[in-house]
């Protein structure tokens, strides 16, 4: 069985648990190539685990992960090696080595994956902070960048090797406003003009339905719903009715479950 | 298209030709190559004609750098032309069009 090609990544039938409780159970999954995909659902449903099954760090229990044509758990350790130069991850921290200054931060992966001249390395680097805005800052230590810009040098680290595939694990967390539009305009621009699939696991609504393609609503190890983003908004499941509109009390309930509240009070107990 | 398939040659007219795959497994080849073209051609002026590149990363803008750079170090002006799309694309993202003298 082989993937789609108009699929970058595709998850058939995947089944994942941890101890007693299915992360994942049986569900389908696919990323159209070039084109960002949003996956929303509640901390806790599995958006993170989804982005850890995708680059192989874990295995599925059942069902198959294919990217761009091949089956995942099939690949060899050198393969997956191989196939993992195919992301780019911009991880919800950040995770710039903080020993390192901005052009060594962006540099890191082509030293390492590449036999590029110094020369080379130093126009590619450059050409990454210049698409983020930040090639001014190539001199600064991390802990002289602001929230923002920490994330935008990430960003140009994640995009360094040219990946096919771009992983946007929560990118919005704990940005201000204006921040927050600015990684909003870069995430499509950087997948429109250079025709990266984008994956962008996230539960900031707004700013994930503005830039989506797609969208996947998780939760309770399930798709609950997918989409464009308008025909989720205007959606008759009241499930993801509430998750869409913020909703606090509905199929989620606001309280987790207790005892009767009379009981608690007035039984003793 | 392989790795080895992908090189710099220079045709009767000193016009130089990139061909190929351009990306981190052909850059360094593709940077010895063209260096070593440029300084041994006596023309003042080279063309460096892009038409035959099937696929590049940002790499292949990089070395269109590299090689304006030797055309300095040379005395010489090496001019970019034929820049397929998704160089374009790259270009543009990264503010190179100006540099490179190609139209946005």
């Amino acid at each position: 069985m082989s993937a789609d090609d108009a699929f970058a990544v595709e998850l058939k039938a995947v089944t994942f648990q941890r101890g007693s409780r299915k992360i994942f159970d049986n569900v389908d999954i696919r990323f159209q190539r070039g084109k960002v995909t949003g996956v929303m659902g509640p901390s806790g449903c599995g958006k993170t685990t989804l982005l850890r099954l995708m680059a192989a760090q874990l295995k599925p229990e059942k069902g198959e992960v294919w990217v761009n044509g091949q089956n995942l758990p099939s690949l060899s350790r050198s393969d997956l090696f191989d196939m993992r130069k195919q992301f780019g991850v911009l991880f919800q921290s950040g995770a710039l080595f903080t020993d390192l200054n901005v052009f060594e931060n962006v540099a890191f992966p082509l030293r390492v994956h590449t036999k590029l001249p110094e020369e080379m390395i130093r126009d590619i680097v450059l050409m990454k902070l210049q698409a983020v805005g930040l090639r001014g800052a190539i001199d600064l230590m991390p802990d002289e960048l602001s929230g923002g810009m920490k994330r935008r040098v990430a960003l140009a680290r994640a995009i360094a090797l040219d990946p096919d595939i771009l992983l946007y694990d929560e990118p919005f967390v704990g940005q201000d406003p204006i921040a927050k539009g600015v990684l909003v305009r870069l995430i499509r621009l950087l997948n429109d003009a250079l025709g990266i699939t984008s994956v962008v696991v996230s539960h900031d609504l707004a700013e994930t339905a503005s830039i989506a393609d797609y969208l996947y609503v998780l939760g309770d190890g399930q798709v609950l719903g997918q989409g464009k983003p308008d025909e989720l908004m205007n959606s008759d499941n009241p499930r993801i009715r509430q998750f869409m509109q913020g909703i606090p009390d509905g199929p989620v309930p606001f309280h987790f479950n207790a005892r009767d509240y009379r009981d608690d009070l007035l039984g003793g107990r | 298209m392989s790795q080895s398939q992908a090189s710099v040659t220079i045709d009767e007219l000193g016009v130089l030709h990139i061909k190929g795959v351009l990306d981190h497994s052909s850059g360094a080849l593709l940077r010895q190559q063209g260096e070593a073209l440029i300084r041994a051609n006596t023309a003042k002026k080279l063309q460096l004609n892009c038409a035959e590149v099937e696929k590049s990363s940002s790499v292949g803008l990089a070395l269109l750098l590299a090689f304006m750079r030797d055309g300095e170090k040379y005395g010489k002006t090496v001019e970019v032309s034929q820049l397929p799309e998704d160089m374009r694309k790259i270009a543009e993202v990264c503010g190179l069009t100006d540099i490179l003298g190609i139209e946005p």
